[in-house]
């Protein structure tokens, strides 16, 4: 098998958090993209009870100007 | 009982002893609501994520609080609302009750993560946000992490060339 994907996995079972923290900056910028989208369940393997929290959290960073609503300029 | 948590984002070219001030101003009003202050501290001077009332920088203040009852809350977020010095602020409800913090244990890591400005935005400098130089300009250690990513690249590219060859080697079997 030349073209096995690598796996997807939730990044928060696997690590085991189950809440997640909007001031965790850090964290949060692993599931948007460089224009500071969030990215897609599909893209990320997120398990669908933590995307639902993660979505929050990101727009509650975004609300407190810790997050871009839209980003894009060159500059990440 | 519950918890409450308050980010709330102070104009960024008050020095030390204004802050005190809103942040005095701030205690008092929520010790008149009934509240109970846990943690009140700075959280550190952060660049925004976008202008806020045309501030590049904030100074977040972290306020943690308990109540018996939420009745209070509204006038609390009006009253945040109210204050000019206040650029912005949010209050989370939390599920357990917080632990103490100091200002040294969560603040600090973030700053350092602020990239250096073009030399556009250097011109155009706004003359309310002095303080933004003393943090921005590191240019040398910048270079270096520049120079080291650099180095690191074609390493990668081995690695890829060597995967494409073992993939090769295997469709030829």
């Amino acid at each position: 098998m030349a073209f096995q994907s690598k796996r997807k996995y939730c990044y928060f079972k696997e690590n085991s958090i189950s809440e997640i923290d909007y001031k965790d900056v850090k964290l949060l910028r692993r599931f948007v993209t460089d224009q500071g989208k969030i990215m897609p369940r599909r893209v990320t393997g997120t398990s669908a009870k933590m995307h639902r929290k993660l979505v929050r959290a990101i727009k509650k960073a975004r609300n407190i100007a810790l997050m871009p609503y839209t980003n894009t300029s060159t500059e990440s | 009982m519950r918890y409450y948590e308050s980010l709330y984002i102070v104009n960024p070219n008050f020095e030390q002893g204004k802050l005190d001030d809103v942040m005095k101003t701030v205690t008092e009003t929520i010790s008149e609501f009934g509240f109970k202050t846990i943690n009140h501290f700075v959280w550190g001077k952060k660049r925004l994520a976008y202008n806020i009332q045309e501030h590049k920088y904030g100074s977040y203040v972290l306020l943690h609080f308990e109540t018996d009852s939420s009745e209070n809350l509204d006038k609390f977020e009006r009253f945040m609302v109210l204050q000019k010095p206040i650029l912005r602020n949010q209050t989370v409800a939390l599920q357990d009750k917080p632990g103490k913090q100091t200002e040294k244990a969560s603040s600090g890591e973030e700053e350092k993560k602020d990239p250096p400005k073009d030399s556009s935005e250097k011109k155009d400098k706004p003359s309310d946000d002095a303080a933004r130089e003393t943090e921005v300009e590191e240019p040398s250690e910048i270079k270096q992490e520049i120079e080291k990513e650099e180095s690191n690249e074609p390493e990668q590219e081995t690695e890829a060339e060597e995967q494409v060859q073992t993939e090769e080697n295997e469709e030829n079997e």
